[in-house]
C-alpha cells in the first residue's frame, strides 16, 4: 500500500497547482467581469464574411 | 399624452424612438432623425451593421457636443484620465452609462474598425465602461471621446474622474475563502480515513502522514484566511465590547492549539477539519453578505455631476478650456448649450433657461435675464451664455453643503448589529459555562479537566450563529437587487427595520420629475388656432415646448411660413395670415400679473393675448395609498425646497398628520432630520436631486430615488427605483421579516450549541463529533434563512 | 501593438474531424462485433485475433482514445484559436498531434487483437505505445500553452480551462499507471503489484474518464451550447464555481472501483466519499448548459446541433447522478460486475459523448465548408435512431444487471444458493443482449446517417480554407501598468507557465517518491503460505493476460455469503502481492476464477478451453482451440522472472536458471494427468504417429501452461491455515 503516498503526493501537488494558478488568476483580474466574456464569445469575428454563416446574423429573436 | 398615436408611429431603425416629426428614409429603414442617420450610414460603410442585428433598434440619438470636450486637448486633464501613456499608447477607461446590451458590447469593442489608430476596445458591461488602447501620435483622447458620442455613446467624464486615479479592487476575501475552501477539502480528505476505520494496519502506517499534512494544510487557514477574526476580536475588547468575533476567535485559536498537540503527543486525529470548515464557512458568509452593483455608486457627490473644465474667456475675447478647480471669483466663463454651471455667478450675456433638475430633481426650467443670479448645479438648455465668477466651486452655494461635517464622520460604528447585541450574552455564557465545567471535572478527575476546557471552547464557537445574519441579510440584499431597491450594504437592512419617521422630499420623489401636467386658463383656442400652436411647438426643442407638445393632442401637420425661436424668450410662428407666439408673459406682451408659484408658458395669437398653461407636478402612482399604509408604523413629513404653491393639493391626498414644510434649503432638511434625531427618532430620509444630499446623509437610511438607476444619484443608503417607490411599505416589512428570521435562527444554532456543550462538558467530544456538528449547524441555519427569506420575499411581487 | 491578421487553422480542425468519423464506425462495428459475439459466442470460431477477450480492449480504445479523443482534438483546435483570438501556436505541433494520434492508434488496433496488451483497463496499450501516447500528448499540451501565451484575448474563457486541466492530469495518470518495467519489445509488467496496482488502476481509470471523457466535453460543452444557440451561457460565474470545484473532487473519487474488495475498508470509504460529493459540481454543469437554452426551445426544435446537446447534457446529467448511486457501498454490492455497469457506461459514452461529439460536427462542418448542412431531415433522423439506439442499449443492460445480480445472490432455505450453476444466470438474460446488439446497430446507422449528410455537405461546400480574423495583440508590461491597476500585470503568463513547470515538477517528484517505496517490500506483508508462481503458471498467466480473459473474469471474491458460497473464500490482499499486474477484473459475464484452482480436472479444462459448450452446455464463451495447438514461447521465461526479481518477487537465482526444466517437469505432469481421460490418450497418441518428427508434444503446448495457472489459483491459502494471517493482512 506504500503506493497511497504516490497518489497522496500526485493529488496534493495537482491541487496545489490548480490552486496557485487559480490565485493568479483571480489576482490578475481574470474574474473581475464575470459577464461580459460570456457574450463576447458569441461575437464571429471572422473578416472574411459570408452572409449564409455567422450565428449572430440570426439573432433576430429576443 | 395619447399612447395610442405613439404606436402607430414608425419606430426609428437606429434608436427605436417612434419617429414623431419627419420621419427620414434611408436604404428603406426609417430614422427618427439625421443623427440616428448618419451612425446607421458610418456602421453601414464600414460593414458594422451586425450592430443591429445582435438587438434590434439598440443605438442613442447622438447628441451635439460642438465645443463640449475641448478641455480633453488639454495635457494635464489626459495625463489624470488616462491610466497608461508610453508616448506611443495611450489607455484609457470610460463609463458610459449607456451600455445596455450585447450590441453595445460588440460595437465598442469594433472601435478599430471605424478608426484604424484605435488597436483595441474592452467592455466591462458590469462597471459599464470601456476600456480604450489607441494610438496616442496619430490619435488624441479628445477624438476618441468624440468618435464615442458620434455613434451615441457619449463618455461621462465628470470632476470625479479627474480626482481618483484608479482604485485597486481588493480581493483578499476571495484569497482567504479559496485558501479555506481548499485546505478544508483536502484536510477532509486526510481526515476521512481514520473516522472510517481504527487500528487498520494501513491506517496506523499513514496516520501520521494524514494528521501533519492536515496540520499544514491549516497553518495558512489559521494565520492568513482567519486573521480577520482575531484582528476585529482585539479591536472588539479595547473597545470594551465583545463582539461575535471574541468567540470567534477564541474557538479558532483552541481548535488550532488542542489539535496541534493531539497529533503532537499522539492523542488523536485533532479537530483540523472543524477548524478549516469553520473558517471557510465564516468567510464564505461574509462573501455571500457583500452584493454589489458594480455599475451603482453610493459615495457621489457633486464632484460626480460636475464636469472637469469649462470654457473661459479671456479679457481679448479668446476661450479657452479652464479647469473647474481653478476658477476664480471674477472670471467670465462660457456655458454652451447643455453644459452644467459649476459655480454660482451672474448671468451677463444671453437668455439662460436653467434646467435645475440635477438639484432639485424637477425638470421645469427657470428662465433668467442678463444680471440675474445663477446658482452652480444648474444645467442651460438653450443657446450660449456667458457668466461671470461670484464664488468659486467649494464655496458656491450648493457645494459647500459638502462641507459640513456629516460627509466625514463615519457613522457606521455607532451601530451595534443585531449579532454583537447577543454575542455579548453568548460569549459570557460560554465562558461561565467553561469555567464551570473545568473546575467540576478538576474536582472530579483533573486529567479531563483540560480536555473539556478546550472541547467547550471548541464546540460552542459560534459558527452558525455568525452565519444567520450574512446569509439572511445577504439574501434580502439579492431580493431587494431583483425589485430594483439596491442597497449600499448588509446593515442597511437591520437599520431600516428599525426605523419609525420617514421624510421624503418632493420634488423628483413623490413627483415624478418628466411627466408634467398643464392646465390652461385663458381664452378657448379657434380650430385653426390649436393646429398652429401644436405645430409651433413642433419646432422648438426648449423642454417646455416639448413637454407641452406632448400634452396637447396631434392635429395634422402643416408646414409653417414663418418660425423663430428666441432664445430664452419663446418661439414665434406664422401661417398664413395668422401669427402665433408662445414663451414668457414679457415676450407674449401681456399685462397679466403672472403666477409667481408655478412654471407657465403664454400664448398669443395674432398678437391677441390667449392664456397661459401652468403646470403641475405629476405624483407618482399609488402614493396616497403608500402613506396611508405607513401612518400606521410611522411619522410622516415631506420636505420641498419649492414654494407652497402644491400645499392644498397634498394636503387632499395625504394623511391628516402627515407633515408639510416647504421653501427647504438644502441645509435645513439635514437640521429638520438632526433635530428628529436627538428626539431619539431614526430617521429614514428619501430624496433624489443633489439638495437632498445632506439630509440623506444624515438620516439613519437615506434612500435616494432613481428614474434610471444608470444616471447618477447623490450618496445615500440605498437606490430605490422610482417606480417601486409605491412599495416602500412592503419593503420596510421584509426589512423586519429579516430580523425576525435572524433571531429565529439564533435559537437554532443555540440548539445545536447545546447538544455540542453535552458532549463537551461530559468530556467526550470525539473530533468526529465536532466534523459532524459544526458544519450541520451551519448548513442547516443556512438553508433555514435562505428558505425563510425566499418564502417572506414571495409576498413583494 | 498594431492591428495584427491571422487566419485561423481550419485544415487540421477538418482532419481530426474526419479521423473522429472513421474510428468512430471503426470502434462501433468492433463494440458491435462483441455484441453480438454475446449471442453467436463461436462467430469469429479460431480466429485468435478476433476473439472477444482481445477485440473488448480494441473496442474500449477504440471508441475513447479514437473517436472521442479525435473529437476532443478537432473540438479544442476549433475553440482555442477562436477564444483566444490566436492560431495555434505551431502548425507543425499540430500536425504531429494529428498524425502521431492516428499511427497510435493503428498501432492499437494492430497490437491489441494480436494479444499485446497490459491488461489494465483503459490503458491496454504495451509501453513503447504509452510512451508514443505521453509524446504526442506533451506536445498537445505544449502547443496549446503556447497558444494560451501568444493569444489576442486576454480572458481565459472557461472552456480554457478546462482544457488546461485535461491536459495536466491525464499526463500524470497516463504516466504513473504506466509505470511499468519491459520484458520484451510489447510485453512488460506493471511496477505495482496486486492492491496497489488496483488501486493506482482504479485511479487511473475513473480519472480517464474524469478528465478525458468529461472535463475536455465540459469545455466543449461551454463554447458549442452558446454558440449553437447563440445565447450567452446562464451563469457564467457558475461555470467558473463548477470548473474550481470539479478540479479540487475528481482525483480522489477512484477507489469507489474497488468497493468490497481487498482494498482496506478506510480507502473505499473515501472514494464513497468523494464519489458523492462530485454529485454537486457535475450537476452544476448540467443545469447551467440546460438553462442556457431556456427560452430557445423554438430552436432546439428546429436545430439538430442543439437537439443532440440537450440529450448529450441530460446523458451527462443521469450518468453523473448515477454514478455516485453506484458508489454507494449498498448499491455497488449489487451492481458491480454486472451489466448494470455497461449500461451506466454506455449512457455516459454513447450520449454524453456521442452526441455531443454529433452536434459538434453538425455545428462545425458547414462553417468549415462554407455552405449549409445537406439535409436537417437526415440530422434529425440521425438523432431520433440514435436516441432510439441508446434506450434500447441502456434500459436491457439495467434489466440484465438487476436479474444477474439476483440470481447470484438468492439462496434456497438450505442454504444452498438457487442458481448454483453460474450459467443459469447467463442463460437467462441472452434476450438482453439481443436488444443491446439491436440498439447498438441502431446508433451505428444513425452514425452512417451522419457521414452521408456530410459527405453530401462537403460536395456542395467550399473547399476548406483558413479564416482570416484581426485582432490587436497584448500589450507589453510597463511598470507604469502594473503600478496603476493589477488586471494586466505581467503575471498575467504565470498560470500557464505554472501548470508546465508543476507538471515536470510533478513527474519527478513522482518518481522520486515512487522508486523507493515500490521497491521496499517490507511494508508489504506477505502470507507466509502465498508463493511466487512457477515459470509455467507465470507463462500461463501471460497468456491469460494476452487472450484478454479478464474481460469476462473477475479475481477477486467479496466476503458476501453467496460469493463464498459460489466461489470460495473471499479474496485477500495478501494473496496478490505477486500479481504483477493485478487480474482482478470488473465484470463477470463468466464465473469468479479466484478460486478455480483444483476445482476441476486438467482434462476438464482441455475439454473446455477446445469446445466450452461441450462441457457446459448454454456457455457464451468461445473456444480458444489455438491455445491447444500453439507451441508455448519459453524464450522470455527467465528474462520476465528475472524483471520480476526487480520487481520485488523473490524468485532465487537458481529458480531462474533452472527455469526450463521445471517448466518441462511441470508441463510433463499435467500431460500425464491429461492421459487420465482415455479418449484424449487415444486422440493424442493417434495424432502423435500422424505427426511424426514435427509433432508438438502437449507439455510444450500453450493450454498446458494456462492450466498450470488455472490450477494454481487462489490455492495459496487454505481456509484453516488462513486465520492468523486475515489479522495481519487486512
Amino acid at each position: 500500500m506504500s503506493v497511497i503516498y504516490v497518489l497522496l503526493t500526485i493529488s496534493i501537488i495537482i491541487a496545489v497547482v490548480f490552486f496557485v494558478a487559480f490565485i493568479f488568476a483571480v489576482k490578475n483580474g481574470q474574474y473581475d467581469d464575470s459577464y461580459t466574456p460570456s457574450i463576447r464569445m458569441l461575437f464571429e469575428d471572422e473578416l472574411v464574411k459570408d452572409q449564409s454563416k455567422p450565428s449572430i446574423k440570426t439573432k433576430k429573436t429576443n | 399624452m395619447d399612447e395610442k398615436t405613439i404606436l402607430e408611429l414608425s419606430q426609428c431603425f437606429h434608436c427605436g424612438d417612434p419617429c414623431k416629426k419627419e420621419i427620414i428614409s434611408f436604404e428603406e429603414k426609417s430614422f427618427c432623425c439625421n443623427g440616428c442617420k448618419t451612425v446607421y450610414e458610418l456602421f453601414s460603410e464600414n460593414d458594422l451593421t451586425c450592430y443591429y442585428d445582435l438587438q434590434s433598434s439598440p443605438g442613442a440619438i447622438p447628441k451635439d457636443i460642438e465645443g463640449k470636450y475641448d478641455f480633453l486637448s488639454q495635457q494635464n486633464i489626459i495625463e489624470k484620465l488616462t491610466e497608461f501613456d508610453d508616448g506611443e499608447t495611450q489607455i484609457v477607461t470610460l463609463s458610459i452609462p449607456y451600455i445596455h446590451c450585447s450590441s453595445c458590447i460588440w460595437i465598442l469593442e469594433n472601435l478599430n474598425k471605424l478608426n484604424k489608430h484605435i488597436t483595441s476596445s474592452q467592455v466591462n458591461f458590469g462597471k459599464k465602461n470601456v476600456r480604450i488602447t489607441y494610438n496616442s501620435k496619430k490619435y488624441s483622447l479628445k477624438e476618441v471621446v468624440l468618435l464615442l458620442c458620434s455613434i451615441g455613446y457619449e463618455p461621462y467624464i465628470s470632476l470625479e474622474d479627474f480626482k481618483t486615479g484608479q482604485q485597486n479592487i481588493n480581493r483578499s476575501l476571495i484569497y482567504k475563502v479559496a485558501i479555506a475552501g481548499f485546505a478544508f477539502g483536502n484536510v477532509m480528505f486526510l481526515s476521512f480515513p481514520e473516522y472510517f476505520e481504527v487500528g487498520e494496519f494501513w491506517i496506523d502506517q499513514y496516520k501520521h502522514t494524514f494528521r501533519w499534512l492536515m496540520f499544514l494544510f491549516s497553518l495558512p487557514v489559521v494565520f492568513y484566511s482567519g486573521s480577520d477574526y482575531f484582528i476585529s476580536a482585539y479591536k472588539g475588547l479595547r473597545a470594551k465590547m465583545l463582539n461575535i468575533d471574541v468567540p470567534i476567535a477564541l474557538g479558532i485559536a483552541v481548535l488550532f492549539l488542542r489539535s496541534t498537540s493531539d497529533i503532537l503527543f499522539d492523542l488523536g486525529s485533532g479537530f483540523f477539519d472543524s477548524l478549516t470548515g469553520l473558517v471557510f464557512f465564516l468567510l464564505l458568509g461574509r462573501y455571500f453578505q457583500q452584493k454589489t452593483y458594480q455599475y451603482l455608486s453610493f459615495e457621489r457627490d457633486y464632484k460626480s455631476y460636475f464636469p472637469i473644465a469649462v470654457t473661459k474667456i479671456e479679457m481679448y475675447g479668446t476661450e479657452l478650456p479652464i479647469q473647474v478647480y481653478d476658477i476664480q471669483k471674477g472670471d467670465r466663463l462660457l456655458i454652451r448649450n447643455e453644459e452644467l454651471i459649476p459655480v454660482d455667478g451672474i448671468l451677463i450675456k444671453g437668455n439662460a433657461s436653467i434646467d435645475y433638475g440635477f438639484v432639485t430633481g424637477e425638470s421645469a426650467t427657470v428662465l433668467k435675464q442678463s444680471g440675474d443670479k445663477l446658482f452652480a448645479g444648474g444645467r442651460q438648455t438653450t443657446g450660449i451664455i456667458e457668466m461671470e465668477v461670484l464664488k468659486s466651486v467649494e464655496q458656491s452655494y450648493l457645494t459647500q453643503l459638502w462641507s459640513n461635517d456629516v460627509f466625514n464622520k463615519n457613522r457606521l460604528d455607532s451601530f451595534t448589529t443585531l449579532t454583537n447585541v447577543i454575542s455579548k450574552r453568548f460569549t459570557i455564557a460560554v465562558l461561565s459555562i467553561t469555567c464551570i465545567a473545568t473546575l467540576f471535572w478538576l474536582v472530579v478527575d483533573p486529567s479531563k479537566a483540560l480536555n473539556v476546557f478546550t472541547s467547550v471552547l471548541i464546540i460552542a464557537c459560534p459558527c452558525a450563529l455568525a452565519l444567520a445574519a450574512p446569509f439572511t441579510l445577504g439574501n434580502v440584499l439579492r431580493i431587494f437587487g431583483k425589485l430594483q431597491f439596491y442597497l449600499k450594504n448588509a446593515s442597511v437592512i437591520e437599520k431600516l427595520a428599525a426605523i419609525d419617521t420617514i421624510i421624503f422630499d418632493k420634488t423628483g420623489t413623490i413627483t415624478s420629475s418628466k411627466k408634467s401636467t398643464a392646465v390652461y386658463e385663458g381664452v378657448e383656442f379657434s380650430e385653426s388656432e390649436e393646429i398652429l400652436l401644436k405645430n409651433t411647438l413642433r419646432g422648438s426643442n426648449h423642454v417646455l415646448s416639448r413637454s407641452l407638445y406632448d400634452i396637447l393632442d396631434v392635429n395634422n401637420i402643416i408646414t409653417l411660413d414663418h418660425f423663430e425661436e428666441h432664445m430664452g424668450k419663446g418661439i414665434e410662428a406664422k401661417f398664413h395670415s395668422d401669427s402665433m407666439k408662445v414663451g414668457s408673459s414679457s415676450f407674449v406682451g401681456t399685462t397679466e400679473e403672472m403666477a409667481v408659484l408655478n412654471t407657465v408658458v403664454h400664448v398669443s395669437s395674432n398678437n391677441r393675448y390667449k392664456g397661459k398653461f401652468i403646470f403641475h407636478n405629476k405624483y407618482r402612482k399609488g402614493l396616497s395609498r403608500l402613506f396611508n399604509r405607513l401612518k400606521q408604523q410611522y411619522d410622516l413629513a415631506i420636505l420641498s425646497g419649492d414654494n407652497e404653491g402644491e400645499r392644498d393639493y397634498l394636503k387632499k391626498m395625504l394623511p391628516t398628520k402627515t407633515k408639510l414644510l416647504f421653501n427647504q434649503k438644502p441645509v435645513d432638511k439635514l437640521e429638520y432630520i438632526q433635530y428628529h434625531q436627538t428626539e431619539g427618532a431614526n430617521v429614514l430620509m428619501i430624496g433624489d436631486g443633489l439638495n437632498d444630499a445632506g439630509a440623506l446623509a444624515q438620516s439613519d437610511v437615506g434612500i435616494a430615488i432613481s428614474e434610471n438607476v444608470n444616471v447618477f444619484s447623490p450618496a445615500c443608503d440605498a437606490i430605490l427605483e422610482a417606480s417601486k417607490l409605491r412599495h416602500l411599505h412592503m419593503y420596510l416589512q421584509m426589512s423586519k421579516t429579516a430580523i425576525k428570521i435572524i433571531k429565529w435562527s439564533f435559537i437554532l444554532s443555540l440548539m445545536y450549541n447545546v447538544v455540542g456543550i453535552y458532549f463537551a462538558v461530559t468530556g467526550q467530544l470525539e473530533p468526529v463529533i465536532a466534523a459532524i456538528l459544526m458544519p450541520l449547524s451551519s448548513i442547516s441555519v443556512v438553508i433555514f434563512t435562505t428558505v425563510a427569506t425566499n418564502i417572506s420575499a414571495r409576498k413583494l411581487e | 501593438m498594431e492591428i495584427q491578421q491571422f487566419y485561423y487553422d481550419n485544415k487540421i480542425v477538418k482532419k481530426f474531424l474526419f479521423a473522429t468519423m472513421l474510428w468512430g464506425v471503426v470502434g462501433m462495428l468492433v463494440g458491435l462485433l462483441l455484441a453480438f459475439l454475446f449471442l453467436f459466442p463461436n462467430l469469429t470460431d479460431g480466429i485468435s485475433w478476433l476473439s472477444f477477450g482481445r477485440l473488448r480492449p480494441l473496442h474500449t480504445n477504440a471508441v475513447i482514445f479514437a473517436f472521442v479523443g479525435n473529437a476532443i482534438f478537432a473540438g479544442v483546435y476549433y475553440s482555442t484559436q477562436r477564444l483566444l483570438k490566436a492560431r495555434m501556436a505551431s502548425d507543425l505541433l499540430s500536425n504531429i498531434n494529428f498524425w502521431g494520434w492516428q499511427l497510435i492508434i493503428v498501432a492499437a488496433a494492430i497490437t491489441l487483437p494480436l494479444g499485446y496488451t497490459s491488461s489494465k483497463e483503459y490503458a491496454e496499450l504495451e509501453w513503447p505505445i504509452d510512451i508514443a501516447i505521453a509524446i504526442v500528448w506533451i506536445v498537445f499540451g505544449w502547443n496549446l500553452i503556447a497558444t494560451i501565451l501568444k493569444r489576442r484575448q486576454r480572458h481565459l474563457y472557461v472552456a480554457i480551462w478546462f482544457y488546461i486541466a485535461t491536459f495536466v492530469t491525464v499526463a500524470v495518470l497516463h504516466v504513473f499507471n504506466s509505470l511499468e518495467l519491459p520484458v520484451s519489445g510489447l510485453k512488460s509488467y506493471s511496477v505495482y503489484a496486486g492492491v496497489q496496482d488496483a488501486l493506482v488502476q482504479w485511479w487511473y481509470g475513473h480519472n480517464a474518464v474524469a478528465f478525458f471523457l468529461t472535463t475536455p466535453f465540459l469545455g466543449l460543452m461551454y463554447y458549442f451550447i452558446p454558440k449553437a444557440s447563440n445565447r450567452p451561457i446562464f451563469s457564467y460565474r457558475l461555470s467558473i464555481v463548477h470548473f474550481w470545484s470539479l478540479i479540487f473532487i475528481y482525483i480522489w473519487a477512484g477507489p469507489h472501483h474497488l468497493l468490497y474488495t481487498a482494498l482496506p475498508e478506510w480507502a473505499q470509504n473515501l472514494g464513497v466519499a468523494f464519489s458523492i460529493m462530485l454529485l454537486m459540481p457535475s450537476w452544476g454543469g448540467m443545469i447551467n448548459g440546460l438553462l442556457t437554452l431556456r427560452g430557445a426551445w423554438d430552436k432546439v426544435r428546429i436545430d439538430p446541433v442543439l437537439k443532440f446537446m440537450v440529450v448529450a447534457i441530460t446523458g451527462y446529467g443521469m450518468a453523473t447522478f448515477e454514478g455516485p448511486m453506484l458508489s454507494l457501498k449498498n448499491v455497488n454490492a449489487i451492481a458491480h460486475y454486472t451489466d448494470w455497469i455497461i449500461a451506466h457506461v454506455h449512457v455516459g459514452a454513447l450520449a454524453w459523448n456521442g452526441f455531443l461529439t454529433f452536434g459538434m460536427v453538425y455545428y462545425m462542418i458547414p462553417r468549415l465548408f462554407k455552405t449549409k448542412l445537406f439535409s436537417i431531415g437526415l440530422a434529425n433522423l440521425h438523432f431520433w435512431i440514435g436516441t432510439l439506439g441508446i434506450i434500447l442499449y441502456a434500459l436491457p443492460m439495467y434489466v440484465a444487471g438487476f436479474m444477474q445480480a439476483s440470481m447470484w445472490k438468492q439462496f434456497n432455505p438450505d442454504g444452498t444458493l438457487v442458481y448454483g450453476n453460474f450459467l443459469e444466470t447467463v442463460t437467462e438474460i441472452m434476450p438482453m443482449y439481443w436488444m443491446r446488439a439491436i440498439g447498438g446497430t441502431l446508433f451505428l446507422l444513425g452514425m452512417l446517417v451522419m457521414i452521408y449528410n456530410v459527405i453530401q455537405t462537403i460536395r456542395r461546400g467550399s473547399e476548406v480554407t483558413d479564416e482570416l480574423a484581426e485582432a490587436a495583440a497584448l500589450q507589453k508590461v510597463s511598470s507604469k501598468r502594473v503600478a496603476s491597476e493589477g488586471w494586466h500585470s505581467w503575471l498575467e503568463r504565470k498560470p500557464v507557465q505554472l501548470t508546465i513547470f508543476a507538471t515536470i515538477a510533478i513527474l519527478i517528484g513522482g518518481i522520486i517518491q515512487i522508486v523507493p517505496t515500490i521497491m521496499v517490500k517490507s511494508n508489504i506483508p506477505t502470507i507466509s503460505s502465498v508463493k511466487p508462481y512457477t515459470p509455467l503458471e507465470l507463462e500461463g498467466r501471460d497468456i491469460y493476460i494476452r487472450e484478454g480473459c479478464v474481460g469476462c473474469h473477475s479475481q477477486m471474491i467479496r466476503p458476501f455469503r453467496d460469493e463464498v458460497e459460489r466461489y470460495g473464500e473471499y479474496s485477500k490482499a495478501g494473496e496478490y502481492v505477486y500479481d504483477h499486474p493485478f487480474l482482478w477484473g470488473s465484470k463477470r459475464t463468466g464465473p469468479d476464477l479466484h478460486r478455480i484452482g483444483g476445482k476441476y480436472s486438467d482434462n476438464w479444462h482441455l475439454n473446455h478451453f477446445y469446445d466450452p459448450q461441450s462441457t457446459s452446455s448454454g456457455s457464451i464463451m468461445p473456444s480458444y482451440k489455438w491455445l491447444i495447438t500453439d507451441a508455448l514461447d519459453k524464450s522470455d521465461t527467465e528474462t520476465k522472472m528475472r524483471v520480476m526479481v526487480k520487481l520485488g518477487v523473490p524468485y532465487t537465482q537458481e529458480e531462474i536458471d533452472n527455469a526450463q526444466k521445471s517448466i518441462t517437469e511441470q508441463g510433463t505432469q499435467i500431460e500425464k494427468n491429461l492421459y487420465a481421460d482415455p479418449d484424449f490418450a487415444k486422440a493424442y497418441e493417434a495424432d502423435k504417429k500422424s505427426g511424426g518428427s514435427d509433432f508438438l508434444e502437449m507439455r510444450n503446448r500453450e493450454v498446458v501452461a494456462v492450466i498450470a495457472y488455472l490450477q494454481r489459483l487462489g490455492t495459496d491459502i487454505k481456509v484453516q491455515d488462513l486465520e492468523p494471517q486475515t489479522t495481519q493482512n487486512q
